[in-house]
């Protein structure tokens, strides 16, 4: 049986859609201007990858996708590409962290017809915009042991927390990457449709890094080992070798669905996988890779959601609950990024991770 | 008044027992003392409000309670707790897992527990955001709608875990009630959206005690941090029977303090209320002290000993009381080993014959192998010989038969089915009969078994213990027996195997009108079978080694497990649980957590048996005991449950006028203020349904037999529906 709403009832549910809205966006735009004040000026720091290494190639559309028709994805189309890869949020490629993979379809610093964020792991550790600001607020890090109260109080944190964290993969190209959220998809069949994206490497090469069995207090401990040999910087390097010896190449794949109004908010739950029985993954586009960035130019090279084609953006969000909210607050951090570079100019480029010992930190002055 | 040619002993046993008989119309004054509490009730002076302005203050202040009471009433209707869950979008769940708060080593999780989250808005209003219940592991998933757990009219939210608070039946129906055990104040902030987890919750759960080898129940605070709590109006009955002898008691106390010569052991007697031995001794003297007596109250009386045949004498049988012999034990009072022959006679009822005690008899000669034996021939000696065989009698049936028996045996029974029965139907059968036990346990603790039987006693606490724990080990439902007439005047026997037998038929009724539901939630049955069985004492002498002691040692310990064996209907041949290292005593109701069909049919008989078994201790067997404690252990020189040594060579072979060997004056009243205490203050009937918690099927069955049990001298008026006293 349907309900009918009196008009009363209907004005009440837009203001408070509207008020909704207008907090989602409130708490956006403070968010981006705390990351400018706290992180972007006077740190020149990223919000959290700031260990990476940035590379540039081409990026190729397969010649027969099976994926819906789209206008920006044409069989066979190619672009320049830069990839940068991090390791969140530590200055150590030997801890236990969460790699990203980020794509941008230009070879420009920032401006990119189309940008990806991808992390490991197939779901993530925070869902929605409040569930980010409270991940936030619950860090406590403290010499490489962080979350232990964000873990205790959310399991689903938790779990994100052991199927994303890596320790010591073999190298940043054999992982799994995954942009989690979704993303708007309008194909030139003009149907809503809704698309999620990853990335693997072209040959399939087995994935490093996963540890299973790890209990919550190991899922908060991501220190290294005790005597690990493993330097602060072996990832970078070895992606550096790889590239110059034979390069890199990985295969990207979309994953879309059709929008219908019945559809539940939980399709858009990144802790909800779509089922890829239902939804297969499909070729996407070949990611070959082949000149290492200065690491000037990876600090340069910035991503961000707004460089999405308007038929792939993101799907608007209503409140800080929304599981969208979290690429909204994304989206609307532009100015975090503006500021950092800007940072750059103010102060000079920060240096590149030394080798010493300073182990299980993420200030670069190596103090906690 | 009654014709002196009437005089025959049992007109007036039967006028005694008329005119002793404790009523219940003192409903008291405005000025009259009163206890707070039971748990204020003390061997000593108990804490009683007698100061006029403190019992005015004492009202005002009731009255404020009843004033914040109502205004709680009152807040509770105008913003009522409706079962309406808010919500329709349930995208957020509490999570976690209830756990007893247990220093085992192994979690022990707490399953089929009610749970409730609560939003209360900004104007007090309730807001039912999610129900459930926590699952067999322990593990809650509560789903609530975040929006409106976090709209801005919220102002606080609890997460409630409820228990069961009462039964009470209405128009035929039983229903629940549940109460607030525990809650948890949750942020508003704190929830974001999925799993919220509230973690372990550890809860003092109707937890066991460790410090104690018997299953006891851990009760921190009686009457504020206790898993049960009294009704008021079972504190109101004891406010009616006992303030009168506890003034009594204070009064001896203070004269004994200012001068202990200013009174005599008769007028402590005369002062307290007549009991049915003083009755009689009135208008028979001597009777009370007669062969006659002795063997009627053994037989029928508190006593209701076991009549083990002679195997070699036909038609001699003996009734055995265990001492102080191999427990620890002061040297001040007498204990030895009374083992008494009787012979029935023609009218049925028994007379003893010879009397044998082991042990030692007197200050000075400490042998603990040392045996006489009297006969009626020996005259005045056979006299106190009785004494002797009455006190220690009287002793052993209150810590074996009455303590062990039913309070403690009850105990872990009640605790069992408290942490585990929760959706079984069970709950409304066994919950009336199973409640308070464990609180009037606690007060025992304090006041009966560290204060008052260590000083009256030949026990010390520690004997005392050892002595329930070995007693108990031979107490198990599935052996259990009533108790075979030895002839048409055995009035016990056979009342106790007609309320065995009415209690057997509704629970039967019960149980086959419940058999779906009761095995659909087996896995609750189960782990009250688990518990009972992992938590019970260790089967008399299992843990001992036979091998090693003194030959001496090890027949008595094998005429005691004999007599005991044959007392409590120990099957020692039935197979039995080994947990932890230990022959556990408890049979097992069952083994699976689910009921198969080839099981059904013996594990449902089990069930049956066990749930008969625990009704008939909480209720008849228990009643027995302690209303018959005024008529029997209701006179100091009669029955006294301690005699001393005193400093002649005669020791407790002395005549009643000897007081060197009765109680001192100090433990003759706390004696006396005790049986009062004991038989007075019962409160909860089985007939009278105070609380409206007893099946009415088993009032109509026990109605039925009225007549029949009156026959028997068993007035089903005064069945008590409860162990509480």
């Amino acid at each position: 049986m349907t309900k009918k709403h009196s008009f009363g009832t209907f004005i009440w549910h837009m203001l408070g859609a509207a008020w909704d809205k207008m907090v989602l966006w409130f708490i956006s735009k403070m968010f981006a201007w705390a990351l400018v004040v706290t992180l972007s000026i006077p740190h020149r720091y990223r919000m959290s990858h700031n260990n990476g290494i940035a590379a540039r190639g081409k990026v190729r559309i397969v010649d027969n996708p099976e994926f819906p028709p789209h206008d920006f994805f044409e069989p066979g189309r190619t672009f320049p590409a830069r990839v940068r890869h991090a390791s969140a949020t530590f200055l150590d490629d030997a801890m236990n962290c969460i790699r990203s993979m980020s794509i941008k379809f230009s070879d420009q610093h920032m401006d990119s017809p189309f940008d990806m964020e991808m992390n490991t792991g197939s779901i993530n550790l925070f869902w929605s915009a409040r569930s980010f600001l409270q991940f936030a607020k619950l860090r406590k890090q403290k010499w490489g042991v962080e979350y232990h109260d964000y873990y205790r109080k959310y399991p689903q944190g938790l779990e994100g927390a052991k199927l994303s964290l890596r320790r010591n993969p073999t190298s940043f190209h054999n992982l799994r990457y995954h942009s989690l959220t979704p993303y708007l998809f309008f194909g030139k069949d003009g149907l809503k449709r809704y698309a999620k994206y990853r990335a693997k490497p072209f040959d399939n090469e087995p994935e490093t890094g996963i540890t299973t069995n790890l209990s919550d207090w190991d899922t908060c401990n991501q220190r290294v080992f005790p005597n690990e040999t493993r330097t602060r910087n072996y990832l970078k390097d070895e992606y550096k070798a790889r590239v110059a010896k034979e390069g890199a190449k990985y295969m990207m794949q979309i994953q879309t669905r059709i929008a219908a109004d019945d559809d539940s908010p939980e399709i858009f739950n990144n802790q909800i996988p779509w089922d890829e029985k239902i939804f297969p993954w499909q070729d996407l586009a070949v990611v070959e890779i082949d000149e290492i960035l200065s690491w000037r130019d990876s600090l340069m090279t910035s991503f961000s959601l707004n460089n999405l084609p308007k038929s792939l953006r993101i799907i608007p969000a209503k409140s800080i609950y929304d599981y969208n909210s979290l690429n909204y607050m994304r989206s609307h951090s532009e100015v975090a990024r503006k500021a950092r570079i800007f940072s750059y100019r103010l102060f000079g480029y920060p240096p590149e991770i030394p080798y010493d010992d300073n182990r299980n930190v993420s200030e670069w002055s190596g103090k906690e | 008044m009654t014709n002196t040619n009437d005089l025959t002993p049992k007109t007036v046993c039967a006028e005694c027992l008329k005119k002793t008989k404790i009523g219940y119309d003192d409903g008291g004054r405005f000025f009259m003392p009163h206890f707070k509490s039971i748990n204020h009730v003390e061997v000593g002076y108990s804490r009683i409000i007698t100061n006029p302005l403190t019992i005015f203050a004492e009202w005002l202040l009731a009255k404020f309670y009843a004033l914040k009471d109502g205004l709680v009433a009152l807040a509770a209707k105008l913003f009522p707790r409706r079962p309406k869950i808010y919500g329709k979008q349930m995208d957020s769940w509490l999570v976690g897992k209830i756990i007893f708060a247990t220093q085992e080593n192994v979690e022990v999780p707490i399953h089929h527990l009610p749970l409730e989250f609560w939003g209360r808005t900004k104007l007090g209003q309730w807001r039912k955001l999610s129900e459930g219940y926590s699952a067999p592991d322990g593990t809650f998933r509560l789903p609530f709608e975040l929006r409106c757990a976090r709209r801005f009219g919220i102002r606080s939210l609890r997460f409630e875990i409820c228990q069961i608070s009462h039964i009470y039946f209405k128009d035929g129906q039983a229903n629940t009630v549940h109460n607030t055990f525990h809650c948890i104040k949750i942020s508003k902030s704190d929830l974001i959206g999925m799993e919220y987890n509230l973690r372990n919750i550890p809860l003092c759960f109707w937890e066991y005690r460790t410090d104690v080898k018997n299953p006891r129940v851990v009760i921190k605070a009686h009457g504020k941090d206790a898993p049960q709590q009294y009704t008021e109006a079972r504190i109101e009955a004891i406010n009616e029977q006992m303030i009168p002898v506890e003034l009594t008691k204070i009064k001896h106390l203070e004269q004994i303090k200012l001068d202990s010569d200013s009174i005599t052991l008769a007028e402590i007697q005369a002062d307290y209320p007549e009991n049915l031995t003083v009755c009689i001794e009135k208008k028979l003297p001597g009777y009370t002290r007669g062969d006659d007596w002795f063997g009627e109250r053994m037989m029928n009386g508190m006593n209701r000993g076991l009549f083990l045949p002679d195997t070699e004498e036909e038609g001699a049988y003996w009734m055995k009381y265990f001492g102080k012999h191999n427990y620890d034990s002061n040297d001040e009072y007498a204990f030895p080993d009374a083992m008494i022959k009787f012979r029935l006679k023609a009218d049925g009822l028994p007379t003893p014959v010879a009397i044998k005690l082991r042990g030692p008899l007197n200050a000075i000669n400490r042998d603990p192998w040392q045996e006489r034996t009297f006969t009626p021939a020996d005259g005045e000696l056979w006299q106190q010989a009785k004494r002797v065989a009455r006190v220690n009698g009287g002793l052993c049936t209150e810590v074996d038969e009455h303590f062990a028996g039913t309070h403690a045996n009850l105990e872990q029974y009640a605790i069992a089915a408290y942490r585990n029965l929760r959706f079984s139907p069970l709950t409304t059968l066994l919950f009336p009969h199973l409640k308070e036990v464990v609180l009037i346990n606690h007060t025992a603790d304090g006041i009966l078994l560290r204060q008052y039987i260590p000083s009256a006693t030949a026990f010390t606490y520690e004997g005392l213990m050892a002595r329930i724990v070995d007693v108990m080990g031979v107490m198990d439902w599935k052996s259990f027996q009533t108790m075979k007439p030895l002839s048409e005047a055995h009035s016990y026997a056979k009342a106790e195997q007609l309320f065995w037998d009415l209690t057997y038929q509704y629970v039967d009724y019960f149980i086959e009108l419940n058999r779906k539901e009761i095995i659909r939630h087996w896995h609750e049955v189960f782990c009250f079978s688990e518990d009972l069985v992992n938590h019970s004492v260790p089967v008399f002498l299992s843990d001992t080694d036979m091998t090693h002691i003194d030959p001496r040692d090890r027949a008595r310990f094998e005429e005691m497990k004999e007599y005991l064996t044959a007392q409590f209907c120990f099957d020692y041949d039935l197979p039995r649980q080994h947990r932890d290292g230990h022959l556990r005593t408890v049979s097992p109701l069952t083994l699976t957590s689910t009921l198969s069909p080839e099981q059904e049919k013996e594990e449902i008989q089990n069930l049956k048996k066990a749930c008969t078994y625990m009704i008939f201790v909480a209720t008849f067997l228990h009643t027995w005991a302690n209303e018959h404690q005024y008529e029997d252990i209701g006179e100091v020189l009669y029955n006294c449950l301690g005699l001393r040594y005193g400093d002649k060579e005669s020791g407790i072979l002395a005549p009643e006028s000897d007081l060197s060997i009765a109680p001192d004056l100090t433990r003759s009243t706390q004696m006396m203020w005790f049986s009062n205490l004991l038989s007075r203050t019962e409160y909860g009937f089985i007939t009278r349904n105070e609380d409206h918690d007893i099946n009415p099927y088993f009032c109509e069955l026990l109605t039925a037999k009225k007549d029949e049990f009156a026959a028997l001298g068993v007035i089903i008026e005064d069945i008590e529906s409860r162990t509480n006293i």
